[in-house]
């Protein structure tokens, strides 16, 4: 049988197994990815634009252009994908693999901080941590009378907390994603052995988790270091700079050159650490750990510890979801943030216009241009998670099943790239490429498809990433079976891969809705009138001073964001029933 | 030596083991054996310690390792057990090496002894070339081998095996089934063994408790199970072929009906009953005659130089194992010869009459 099989598949493909596929996926992710990136590059190496790197390297102005961004950059990156991967981590085993009380609770809860846009959560940091330093109003903590030292109410400090807050939920969703497919007949198999828990956790757990671990300290790296909203809202009043709040500078005031230059340079800078990162994973043999035989689900007893460690994970999960979401949404009612719970006014939201109150304006739900804009943002959500999930699945199937060779590795390297270039290049190079028109093709600018397109692009490192870490553990025998059926490609990829795939699909497609739901730094270049999206109308009602306005968007944003969260993990339980207890 | 009593296990309002009572000798190799959901699985994990009994004790040479009663258990690795799962749960980021010599590692065996027992079990089991692979590197039946030899590299009193063959191919498992039975005088263990395949059953243990529906239904040799199935559910369950069994009912003027036909009868009988037959007294005829019953010829194959002639007819499914036989083809009737008097009669509900 497996002879005449794999005769059968020799006959039929002349060309390397794999190649037509690898040359499709390389061609897509080529045009999407590469082609926006190169036209940066080439930007600056224009004669006229050339001088721009030895402005940026080495000059008198270098120092502040360059290196202290540089050093910021790497001290949040290295914080945050710690601080990340130990409280991610450490959340998931105890979604996952423990008897703590409320798992479930706990595991929705520690999906939500990616939900809520990081510019949102700093903006809730402000509400309550900013001190009279840079004047206007004072937070609510100043307002009961504590005072707030500067570094804890701008700077470093602040940005690494923020950040931190924001993308564990990430580490914990990828790495949540691979516990649960950890057989529990390799910990009973320990537990035979008479290893204790700490034992089973440090030489089971934990190297079979390490490619989960690895995606998740990579991810949320990138994700650290290219963050603008963060930084630029905590750190900018105090002048501190990263690369992405530098390059964002440089663009704003024109210098578009000197930006590319320092975008290219953080590039740089971090892919070694990505690089590293997957050498990790794909040095390591993959563990196919389902196997297509049942094993049952049991867990460890925590014992007297259970509920220090609940307790533990719930305060973790309060302070990161309800009480930024509380903030916002009583600073959206509250005239003054230093006393968020007084006078509290419905007028930002539902308020005609006044002059006596914020210059006018009237609430967001008597706003034409938001109500638009919701409509926008949600419609761009939805096709670029089903688009962004279809080309993701392809690429981490691609790398997946055929790991080596010169293709896959520049599928890889192509795939991975937008992780390592601030949303607002990303943006910047999109307007580069498609602002005028190419070829037969007009000029995309302004236009839904451009936000698609980018958007797209933008997150097939999220779609990849995390769906990479399921594909992965869904055992080659699984296909292989399949294929001696005589099952074609796209006929396994419906009936066996994707069904075995769904939970990380679902993660990874809820995470390309949210990311898009709540991006900001991206769609800040390629916003106009004709595409208005939330994310931008709340930042320039912040940076205008707007701050109830600012806030009761990212709550509208909020709430959509969640209810989508919830509608998928509804449809993830009814789609993968062998998965409940 | 291993004591079972009363052993019961609930998981909410489910009964999966039902008291069950039985005590096996040192080195003793015991096979519990029944259909899927029979609680065979969940004795065992009851055994290795996995899952704390809802009642009942197990005692390990007359050490109690478990007590539903009091809600206690002994860990699993101080009970002097090892384990083998279907899965063969190896460790996927470690060498069989590793595999072998991380439960000795645990056990803080000194580094050269430890050496040596991996090198000694891994030749016990002839797979000492391939230490350094991984498991996802190696055959089915290799990582089956493997599993074995993490399992008895500690020396455990008592061996469990939770279907271990049950993801091999045939050939594979009968070789695996005699490497098996090596391993177990080998090590001098107890064992106990989990599996659906009565086959394995007749021929690797030295006791078998069949199971159904969470109770025993018996407990003997081998030997004893064919030779007298105090079941209905076992005459039909063990032996190659089984037994067969034939509803019987009183037809007046002492004749007896045969699923239905009325036929002249060597035995006495004043109610509804299940009459057994073996499969080497049935006689095979393409032709009616005195004592026949007509069923549609079903399979036919060679058993080491006689013939295996089965037939359907509805419910009834009637083998014999004769010397010679007409050639039939499907959809001819088979003549099945009864014998005038079963080998067994049992109740409608399976209990055997005396």
């Amino acid at each position: 049988m497996a002879n005449f099989a794999s005769i059968a598949s020799h006959a039929r493909y002349a060309l390397p197994q794999g190649l037509p596929l690898k040359i499709a996926v390389l061609a897509v992710i080529g045009i999407l990815i590469a082609a926006p990136l190169a036209r940066i590059l080439f930007d600056t190496l224009a004669p006229e634009t050339i001088s721009a790197w030895r402005d940026v390297v080495v000059s008198p102005l270098s120092r502040n252009l360059l290196w202290v961004p540089l050093s910021n950059t790497l001290i949040l990156g290295v914080v945050v994908a710690g601080g990340c991967v130990l409280i991610g981590g450490f959340l998931a085993w105890l979604v996952v693999m423990t008897d703590v009380p409320f798992r479930r609770t706990i595991g929705l809860l520690a999906t939500l901080p990616f939900m809520i846009p990081s510019f949102a959560t700093a903006l809730a940091w402000t509400s309550l941590f900013r001190n009279s330093r840079m004047g206007g109003q004072t937070g609510y903590l100043e307002g009961l009378g504590l005072s707030i030292p500067d570094w804890l109410s701008w700077g470093m400090t602040p940005t690494l907390i923020v950040l931190t807050a924001h993308y564990y939920a990430l580490a914990f969703t990828v790495i949540a994603a691979a516990l649960a497919t950890v057989n529990s007949d390799l910990v009973e198999a320990a537990q035979m052995a008479g290893a204790k828990r700490g034992r089973i956790f440090m030489g089971i757990i934990l190297p079979v988790a390490l490619p989960a671990i690895v995606a998740g300290a990579s991810l949320t790296f990138a994700g650290a270091v290219s963050n603008f909203a963060a930084p630029a809202l905590l750190g900018l009043p105090v002048r501190m700079q990263t690369m992405a709040t530098r390059l964002f500078g440089m663009i704003e005031i024109g210098q578009t050159a000197r930006g590319y230059v320092i975008a290219i340079l953080l590039i740089v800078v971090s892919a070694v650490f990505l690089w590293f990162g997957n050498r990790v994973i794909s040095g390591r043999r993959s563990y196919a750990t389902i196997t297509g035989k049942g094993g049952r689900a049991k867990r460890f007893e925590l014992g007297a510890a259970r509920y220090p460690l609940f307790a533990l994970a719930g305060t973790i999960c309060f302070l990161t979801t309800v009480v930024p979401v509380v903030v916002l949404i009583a600073s959206s009612l509250a005239p003054s943030s230093s006393a968020l719970f007084s006078n509290w006014t419905l007028h930002y939201w539902t308020g005609l216009s006044t002059p006596s109150i914020a210059q006018g304006q009237a609430g967001v739900l008597h706003n034409p241009f938001i109500v638009s804009a919701t409509t926008t943002t949600v419609a761009l959500g939805v096709v670029v998670a089903i688009v962004g999930s279809v080309l993701g699945l392809m690429i981490a199937f691609t790398l997946a099943r055929h790991r080596s060779g010169f293709l896959s590795g520049a599928i890889n390297q192509l795939a991975f790239l937008p992780l390592l270039v601030p949303g607002i290049a990303f943006g910047a190079a999109y307007i580069a490429l498609f602002g005028a028109p190419v070829g037969p093709f007009p000029a995309l600018y302004g236009t839904f498809t451009l936000l698609v397109i980018a958007g797209t692009a933008y997150l097939v490192p999220f779609s990849v990433q995390t769906g990479r870490a399921v594909i992965q553990q869904v055992s080659g025998n699984l296909d292989e079976s399949a294929r001696l059926t005589g099952a074609g490609f796209l006929r396994r990829m419906i009936a066996i891969t994707i069904p075995l795939a769904s939970r990380g699909l679902a993660a990874g497609s809820l995470i390309i809705f949210v990311k898009i739901m709540r991006d900001l730094s991206l769609v800040v270049l390629l916003f106009t009138p004709t595409t208005p999206v939330l994310s931008v109308l709340a930042y320039r009602y912040a940076s205008e001073g707007f701050a109830q306005f600012a806030n009761a968007i990212t709550v509208v944003i909020l709430v959509i964001s969640i209810a989508a969260t919830l509608l998928a993990n509804r449809l993830q339980a009814k789609s993968q029933p062998w998965l409940k207890n | 030596m291993i004591t079972i009593s009363n052993l019961t296990k609930s998981f909410g309002t489910f009964d999966a083991v039902k008291s069950v009572s039985l005590s096996v000798p040192k080195g003793a190799f015991l096979v519990l054996v029944g259909p899927s959901g029979c609680g065979k699985s969940t004795i065992l994990r009851m055994l290795a310690g996995l899952e704390k009994p809802t009642g009942g004790t197990i005692a390990f040479n007359d050490k109690t390792v478990s007590d539903g009663e009091r809600g206690w258990t002994i860990e699993p690795s101080q009970r002097d057990a090892g384990l083998v799962f279907q899965s063969y749960a190896l460790w996927p980021h470690m060498t069989v090496s590793g595999n072998v010599e991380w439960p000795l590692k645990v056990a803080r065996m000194p580094s050269a002894e430890r050496k040596a027992r991996v090198h000694e079990v891994l030749t016990l089991l002839d797979i000492e070339t391939l230490g350094a692979r991984y498991p996802s590197e190696i055959s089915g039946g290799q990582q089956q081998r493997v599993a074995i030899a993490r399992m008895i590299a500690p020396k455990p009193g008592i061996l469990l095996f939770d279907e271990p063959l049950s993801n091999l191919d045939a050939k594979l498992r009968i070789e695996m089934r005699t490497e098996l039975l090596r391993v177990h005088r080998a090590t001098g263990a107890t064992s106990v063994y989990v599996t659906h395949d009565q086959v394995e059953a007749m021929t690797m243990a030295s006791h078998v408790a069949v199971l159904k529906d969470g109770r025993i239904e018996q407990f003997g040799a081998p030997g004893d199970l064919v030779a007298a199935p105090r079941t209905a559910f076992v005459a039909t369950f063990v032996g190659t072929p089984p037994a067969n069994l034939i509803v019987v009912e009183p037809a007046g003027d002492g004749r007896i009906a045969f699923a239905g036909e009325v036929l002249p009868a060597g035995f006495a009988l004043d109610r509804p009953a299940q009459a057994m037959f073996r499969p080497e007294n049935l006689g095979v005829s393409d032709r009616p005659g005195a004592r026949t019953i007509a069923l549609e010829f079903a399979e036919a194959s060679p058993v080491a130089g006689r013939v295996m002639i089965t037939g359907t007819r509805g419910d009834l499914r009637l083998t014999a194992v004769v010397n010679d036989a007409p050639k039939f083809a499907p959809g001819d009737s088979v003549h099945f010869a009864i014998p005038e008097t079963p080998a067994a009669l049992y109740a409608p509900g399976g209990e055997l009459l005396a």
